[in-house]
């Protein structure tokens, strides 16, 4: 590796203004290394730049950190080596600011804090320094080398889980989703009830629809939630960067969850009140007011919001389970004890459950109905995404589903080393550069002819 | 894995005293499943055969239920017969409100044909189109308070503006749910023979037994300047008056029909039955349609082919994907875990 090291040279103190001329000697050590970096045609070839704290006071300043900035982006490593803390943030400012990329920063005493502050996400790690830098960082670890697991396991775990609430398995887009599955409904009563503002649904189960009734999945699903396992996030560092290329958070898939929570509005709203519509709904030839038409249309939304998310979910653990299915059978265990207050509290819900709608074949078939419909679509999709187009955590679910990399051992670790990027710095580095360097000797003895020993 | 080598930390923080227990030498937190997010967890991969095996579950399930649903809808024998425009004699169609509010005689004979043999219990209903039971004021416009107790006589004041008379006198029922009671009537006959219309039990036990009260009696109704609809007898408490209570029930579509009464006869087939009614209900002022119903349920209910149609087209639809799967499978198959889908050997240029 090829060292550039930038120093204050000794300047001339009898110089007219000393300070300019140790900037302008800096600025042509920055200009040539520059020049050096960009006439390598190795294509293996690492720079290492080496500055000091007392250059970076000069190169620090407005007009000469963009050069410098320019060649450390095309150094392999930057070391700087006795600089003050506030040097320190700096430095990570400039990069932040200058490249647009998302900044880490790691260290373990006080004079880190600033560094670790400034930067996107700041680790600290608790020490021997003490815990300055742990109480100032986003995430503390105890030892250096479990970045590599809070990144690569937690980090790529962390980003699939939000984007799954989000977008399409993701969490936000989820959002989205159930309440403009929600939401709509009661817009398209509205225009069966002359825009006047009546809500088909009783106030509680409007207000326990976000609180309870849905919640808890999400909860489940951003705190449990992995698409693979840690041994693999480990083995196959190259599914992080499906985080890196923000693979998970584009506008497709949020307006394609908006879309879906449109039409599974639409599906639930029309199907309910078409079925319900004015002709009796069981063998005693009742008709449904719209206490029973209410209750069975949330009913509906509470199943189909629920087997969605279940349907986006790749890690079940008991806790999965009992949060989805708990919070359906939460509903109507809620419903059957709200109908047993008195109608002074329950009003037109008081034993609709028990009295109206439980023994109404109509109730079940419809929510059965109402269920499948909203979330065939989406089953569709993804079957036909995962068959045409599967994304690599797909693939790598499928060998270890169907145990290849049991079966094939040299296939899952040639895999593995193909997932890892090479590097130009680190243990990795020097071994192969010195492999490239003994092929290298190698191959000139053998194509020149050998003296005689 | 990376973490089970045991850390090489110092053991400061163990306590120093001697016990037989193993002491902890580092300050490595315990160990759980659960902290450590390693709880036992089922895996499910969506794969051609799942895939397949689910569409074609959901059709099979699916289809026999529509089939089921569309007999039992096909089973059930209505009648609809519109009045309100042909209940208004010729000279008076002009000015039909004049004429509803008028006190000329309002009885007018129908008649219907039964068209399939019908068995008893036969349900008749009275069909309102175009009336906004579901309006938010309307809906709010009742006390159940003073419905249910005697003493809440006086709990008017979400009823206005049918919550008290002039003089502060309380009406109960108040509110304009009750106000606007229907007061058509029917009364049929096969042959010259009456029949009997029984107009108990046709509201939900619920309502009869816990909202309407036993000791609650009418007082001050419709005895305002404009008459909203039927009055009530006096002498009849309230949970015995079933008409009201089923006309409280506020629908939820602005078409909509309420149980009337229920004919425990047969009827048979191409039987003709003289309707004689009391067309004194004003739904003219608003374009509104009024219509009588007869019909007879089965498991399911009244007629809706809707629902079989549903799930017919529902189960029909997972068939045909099951079928395009399992095309798409065989013409395009990908070998499940194949590594040449991997990205970094789909573009080995670079990653």
């Amino acid at each position: 590796m090829k060292q550039i090291c930038i120093n204050t040279a000794n300047t001339d103190m009898l110089a007219q203004d000393p300070k300019k001329a140790a900037k302008e000697n800096i600025l042509m050590q920055i200009t040539n290394a520059s020049q050096m970096v960009k006439l390598e045609n190795d294509p293996h070839a690492a720079f290492a730049l080496i500055i000091d704290g007392k250059t970076l006071t000069y190169i620090l300043e407005d007009d000469m950190k963009h050069q410098f900035l320019n060649l450390a982006v095309d150094c392999a490593s930057v070391i700087c080596c006795r600089v003050s803390p506030k040097q320190k943030a700096l430095v990570t400012r400039l990069v932040k600011q200058g490249t647009g990329k998302t900044t880490l920063a790691i260290g373990d005493g006080a004079n880190d804090v600033g560094m670790i502050q400034e930067a996107d996400i700041g680790v600290g790690i608790s020490g021997v320094e003490g815990m300055q830098a742990v109480m100032a960082s986003d995430f503390s670890i105890a030892q250096f080398r479990f970045l590599e697991r809070l990144l690569v396991v937690h980090g790529h775990w962390c980003y699939k889980r939000i984007a799954q609430m989000v977008s399409n398995t993701s969490r936000i887009c989820y959002f989205f989703y159930k309440n403009i599955a929600f939401g709509l409904t009661l817009f398209y009563f509205e225009a069966f009830a002359g825009f006047s503002g009546q809500s088909v649904y009783d106030d509680w189960y409007m207000l326990l629809f976000n609180v309870l009734l849905t919640s808890l999945p999400v909860i489940s699903l951003g705190v449990f939630e992995q698409d693979v396992s840690s041994e693999i996030c480990l083995q196959f560092p190259a599914l992080y960067q499906q985080g890196q290329k923000n693979l998970f958070f584009d506008w497709y898939r949020i307006f394609g969850w908006m879309g879906n929570g449109l039409y599974s509005s639409l599906v639930i709203f029309f199907l309910t009140i078409i079925i319900f519509y004015d002709q009796a709904f069981r063998v005693g030839g009742q008709t449904a007011d719209m206490a029973a038409v209410g209750t069975a249309m949330f009913t509906s939304i509470i199943w189909a919001v629920n087997c969605q998310i279940a349907l986006t979910m790749s890690h079940f653990t008991w806790i999965q389970h009992l949060f989805i299915w708990g919070s359906i059978a939460m509903w109507y265990v809620f419903l059957l004890l709200y109908g047993m207050l008195s109608p002074k509290y329950s009003g037109n819900a008081f034993r609709i459950l028990i009295e109206a709608l439980a023994p109404s074949p109509i109730f079940w078939s419809a929510t059965l109905l109402v269920t499948l419909a909203c979330n065939l679509p989406y089953l569709a999709h993804i079957s036909f995404q995962r068959c045409l187009h599967p994304m690599d955590h797909h693939v790598i679910q499928e060998i270890k589903y169907y145990k290849k990399d049991v079966e094939d051992r040299h296939m899952w670790t040639r895999e593995r080393s193909k997932a890892r990027q090479r590097t130009k710095i680190g243990f990795t580095a020097r071994v192969d550069a010195k492999i490239r360097h003994l092929r290298g000797k190698l191959t000139k003895k053998h194509s020149t002819p050998t003296s005689p020993s | 894995m990376m973490n089970s080598n045991a850390p090489s930390s110092s053991s400061g923080a163990a306590a120093s005293t001697d016990s037989s227990a193993p002491r902890r030498n580092s300050k490595r937190p315990k160990y759980s499943r659960f902290t450590q997010q390693e709880l036992p967890a089922c895996k499910p991969i969506l794969t051609p055969r799942w895939v397949i095996s689910a569409f074609m579950l959901v059709s099979i399930v699916f289809i026999p239920i529509g089939v089921a649903s569309l007999f039992a809808s096909r089973d059930v024998v209505e009648i609809v017969n519109r009045y309100e425009t042909d209940c208004i004699p010729q000279p008076s169609r002009s000015d039909k409100v004049k004429y509803i509010q008028s006190s000329e005689d309002k009885t007018c004979n129908r008649t219907l044909r039964v068209p399939k043999h019908m068995k008893q219990p036969i349900y008749v209903y009275y069909q309102l189109d175009n009336f906004y039971q579901n309006h938010r004021r309307y809906v709010k416009s009742r006390s159940d308070e003073q419905l249910k107790n005697s003493n809440s006589e006086s709990d008017t004041s979400s009823c206005k503006p049918e919550g008290t008379i002039a003089n502060g006198s309380s009406i109960v029922p108040c509110g304009l749910i009750a106000w606007s009671l229907f007061n058509d009537t029917y009364s049929f006959s096969r042959n010259n023979q009456q029949l009997t219309v029984n107009k108990k039990g046709i509201s939900w036990k619920s309502d009869r037994e816990h909202k309407f009260g036993k000791d609650v009696y009418p007082k001050n109704f419709q005895n305002g300047a404009i008459r909203g609809g039927a009055n009530l007898t006096t002498s009849i408490a309230l949970s015995e008056q079933e008409d009201l209570i089923v006309w409280m029930r506020t629908a939820a579509l602005p078409t909509f029909r309420k149980l009337y009464g229920k004919i425990e006869v047969d009827l048979q087939e191409n039987e003709i039955i003289e309707v004689t009614l009391q067309n004194n209900y004003n739904t003219y002022s608003f374009n509104g349609k009024k219509k009588l119903v007869l019909s007879t349920t089965t498991w399911l209910g009244g007629k809706n082919d809707f629902l079989g149609i549903a799930y017919l087209t529902v189960g029909g639809l997972c068939f045909f994907l099951a079928m395009a799967f399992t095309i798409v499978y065989l013409v395009k198959p990908r070998r499940l875990g194949d590594p040449s889908y991997l990205s970094w050997n789909r573009n080995p240029g670079g990653h």
